[in-house]
């Protein structure tokens, strides 16, 4: 198998990422206006809920990588899933350091059990617990299988963890972010190019770690 | 054949005895615990009581769901049992039942104890507080046998069942602890109408995945 960087496309990929990457960085610092409760700790919202988004979608991945492994039994499907669990998790990670980070000056405290942090954080640990079983668990083919089920279980439960935290603690507040929508030009559309572009290093990361695991497989 | 796997279960259980007994030493052991670490007034405990309550049944279920799977694992029972030729979400199903006739039969030793060592008083509604507690073991043990079944044959699966169950059932210990505690403060059905909905849903999402899956899971 080949060295990642050896296909052109990919390192067009790799290439056209890292600069819009790097334009987006430099639009949220330079041209993103101040929001005038929130100063400097509104920018990271520019990284935080694209994260969360990416996050959400490797999950959903892996859950539609775990039905093509029991609908196909085709392996490529269990190296898609491992590698867009990796990569949810490396980003639910940054949502709950860069979470924290924005609420302790905005709400005063460093965390709130409010329904979407409380939804990442049960994920996350799910999914160090799914990580531990991949590494002790034995038999490779049956771990497989296995690993896809989680992957799908931990998905479905995605809405009941939601709504359950929501009902839990009715008074506390949701993110701001969902009134994202509604907020000045100034806002929206670099908060949409920071979208874009997580999605865009997601999908580079993915072919990435999925290739690489292939490699690791077929040695 | 559902019938004959649930009576294989409880036939082991009856002569063997190793579930209901260690789910129930475990949670008297876990009610002596609360009662020594909880220094606080009455109305406290009275409000933290239904939290401590699924709490116990909580670790009690990790018991009980690895011993169920782990008694099969004994002369490799297991690969004998799924190489039947048999619908293997029979297995789950027969498993589920079982395990929740094992946790109510535990929780009804249980009850007791737990409200008077703590010095609480009985729930006044004690039926709906049965009838509510039967359908959370129901939840429960859905997920409960479903993860266990994951699990069991990877190595340290006693270390793997927890970490993997616990983030599964927080939806469930909310809507648990919620209904728990309407009944117990006698709050009206609408306070808590929305829980009992939550915990239905886990019981079909878990239950259906449970039996769709178990053949995928188990497989050789």
């Amino acid at each position: 198998m080949d060295f990642f960087l050896k296909k052109r496309k990919n390192r067009l990929l790799v290439f056209s990422g890292t600069i819009i990457f790097a334009l987006n960085l430099i639009n949220i610092i330079l041209n993103t206006p101040m929001v005038a409760d929130q100063h400097w700790a509104q920018k990271i919202f520019y990284v935080h809920v694209p994260s969360a988004w990416v996050g959400f979608l490797s999950y959903f991945i892996v859950m539609i990588a775990g039905f093509m492994l029991y609908i196909k039994n085709d392996d490529k499907w269990d190296d898609i899933g491992l590698a867009s669990a990796e990569i949810g998790t490396f980003f639910m990670g940054l949502v709950l350091i860069t979470g924290p980070i924005w609420a302790k000056p905005i709400w005063g405290t460093f965390w709130i059990w409010e329904p979407r942090l409380t939804t990442t954080l049960i994920l996350f640990l799910f999914y160090l617990g799914y990580f531990m079983f991949r590494s002790f668990g034995g038999n490779i083919e049956r771990i497989r299988r296995q690993a896809a089920a989680l992957g799908i279980l931990a998905f479905i439960n995605v809405p009941i963890i939601f709504m359950s935290v929501k009902f839990w603690e009715p008074e506390i507040q949701s993110h701001p972010q969902v009134e994202m929508a509604s907020q000045p030009e100034g806002i929206l559309y670099p908060f949409i190019f920071s979208l874009i572009t997580f999605t865009f290093l997601f999908i580079i990361m993915l072919r990435f770690r999925a290739h690489t695991i292939r490699l690791k497989n077929s040695l | 054949m559902l019938f004959s796997l649930i009576s294989k279960e409880l036939l082991m259980e009856f002569r063997s005895k190793q579930i209901i007994l260690s789910m129930l030493i475990f949670g008297l052991t876990i009610i002596l615990i609360f009662a020594l670490s909880t220094d606080i007034s009455y109305e406290i405990l009275t409000n933290y009581s239904p939290g401590m309550f699924w709490l116990m049944n909580l670790f009690i279920v990790v018991l009980g769901a690895h011993r169920s799977f782990a008694y099969e694992k004994e002369f490799d029972a297991f690969s004998l049992l799924v190489s039947a030729p048999i619908d293997r979400g029979l297995i789950f199903l027969s498993k589920w039942i079982s395990g929740f006739i094992f946790l109510t039969a535990t929780q009804v030793l249980l009850i007791a104890p737990f409200f008077k060592l703590l010095l609480l008083d009985m729930p006044e509604n004690l039926s709906l507080f049965a009838l509510t507690s039967l359908l959370i073991n129901i939840g429960m043990m859905a997920i409960a046998n479903l993860v266990a079944g994951i699990v069991i044959r990877s190595n340290f699966s006693e270390i793997l069942l927890p970490l993997l169950l616990f983030p599964l059932l927080s939806p469930l210990m909310i809507a648990a602890t919620k209904i728990s505690s309407g009944v117990i403060n006698s709050q009206h059905y609408e306070m808590w109408n929305v829980w009992v909905l939550i915990i239905t849903s886990i019981v079909v999402i878990f239950g259906l995945a449970g039996y769709a899956l178990f053949d995928f899971i188990v497989e050789e």
